[in-house]
């Protein structure tokens, strides 16, 4: 019997979503002053599609061989190669990363109640009280 | 990556903009020293300095996807690479020949200090520095608020 | 218009029928298993949802690569399976004391 499934999944990978978007926003920030830096960015549907692709890992022959797995550490993530906003080559907006930081706290927030609330709601009618 | 991914990466952007201060404020205090350092038995003035910033992709599996083609790391932050001398600009000649220091000309060399250019660093680097403050208070309420999944 | 008589008997013989087409195949026997399996089933996804949410902690105290949503959200689905399990084992037990208290 599968209770989670359909809205609670959703919730699932909107909160992944948020918190690497949350991860490239203190990355773009952290890197204001950098030259030839582009800034980052995360895609919603990049990132469901790319959790799907199978790791690569090692041919190991022999025990002593380093057992170490490629996989797509971080699906969804991409940087925009053309944007200049200064004379060093970097690419972040600082004003649209504040924007996306602020945007991106108040989602992340709201999913968390939502799933929340879902849980307590699987709770009380499980309990019948 | 951990949960504290991004709090790790704002905090080495703290690190790096305060490093970024401390020279700026040294490159004010110096405007005036005329005998910072010796070269071949003369004395040198003070030459400006100036930080480059990299970002910090150290580890192995970052360098390991990128040669593989595949997408890109979020990264850890950034960091100061080096503290480099200003070599670009030329020494400010001031008429003074009553100075010590001063050639046969009269003119005294003086550090290519240029004080407007600091002073614009200092605020540039005083708003990141706010910036990333803003980001670690997001990033603790975020972490903040899954803990309280359920209750 | 002519009403049709509703004939009590044949509609009873209907329903006779398609009870006995439902109950025909199974036997006390393996209505027994399949409700013994359903529940070795519960009971083995309560334990996998519990290994995992064990899984995700472990891997948060040692600073892994996990985050802290997901680890909270493992837990929360293990607390709801283990909630639905108890209900489902205390509504049987109550039904199972509920018969053996019917007195022939």
């Amino acid at each position: 019997m599968n209770l989670f499934g359909g809205t609670i999944s959703n919730l699932e990978n909107g909160l992944n979503y948020a918190s690497l978007k949350n991860k490239t926003i203190a990355q773009n920030i952290a890197n204001v002053d950098t030259p030839n830096y582009k800034a980052k960015n995360v895609s919603f549907e990049k990132m469901l599609s790319d959790a799907k692709e199978s790791a690569i890992s090692a041919n190991r022959t022999d025990r002593r061989h380093y057992n170490f797995e490629i996989k797509q550490s971080t699906p969804g993530v991409y940087s925009n190669e053309n944007f200049n906003y200064r004379s060093n080559g970097n690419g972040v907006d600082m004003d649209s990363e504040q924007a996306s930081l602020a945007e991106n706290t108040i989602y992340y927030n709201a999913l968390v109640e939502r799933i929340s609330s879902k849980f307590n709601t699987l709770n009380t009618v499980i309990k019948g009280r | 990556m951990s949960i504290f991914t991004s709090m790790n990466t704002t905090a080495s952007a703290l690190t790096a903009q305060r490093l970024r201060m401390d020279v700026i404020s040294s490159n004010i205090a110096n405007v005036d020293t005329t005998r910072a350092k010796q070269v071949n038995g003369e004395w040198e003035p003070y030459r400006r300095k100036s930080v480059t910033m990299t970002e910090d992709n150290g580890q192995f599996s970052s360098f390991l996807n990128q040669a593989m083609g595949k997408k890109e790391n979020v990264g850890n932050g950034v960091k100061v690479t080096k503290i480099n001398d200003d070599t670009q600009t030329p020494f400010k000649l001031v008429y003074n020949p009553t100075h010590p220091d001063a050639n046969e000309d009269g003119y005294v060399e003086m550090p290519n200090v240029d004080l407007l250019t600091e002073m614009v660093d200092l605020v540039s680097a005083t708003r990141s520095y706010e910036a990333n403050i803003t980001v670690l208070n997001a990033s603790k309420s975020m972490l903040t608020k899954a803990l309280e999944i359920g209750k | 218009m002519a009403i049709n008589p509703v004939s009590l008997s044949v509609a009873n013989t209907q329903i006779i029928e398609e009870t006995n087409k439902l109950s025909a195949n199974v036997t006390p026997f393996e209505a027994q298993q399949s409700f013994a399996n359903t529940l070795k089933d519960a009971i083995a996804s309560v334990n996998n949802q519990q290994v995992q949410s064990d899984a995700m902690t472990n891997k948060l105290i040692n600073g892994e690569d996990v985050d802290l949503h997901e680890v909270m959200i493992t837990a929360q689905k293990a607390s709801v399976t283990l909630n639905a399990t108890m209900e489902v084992r205390n509504k049987a037990i109550e039904a199972y004391q509920e018969i053996m208290r019917m007195t022939i």
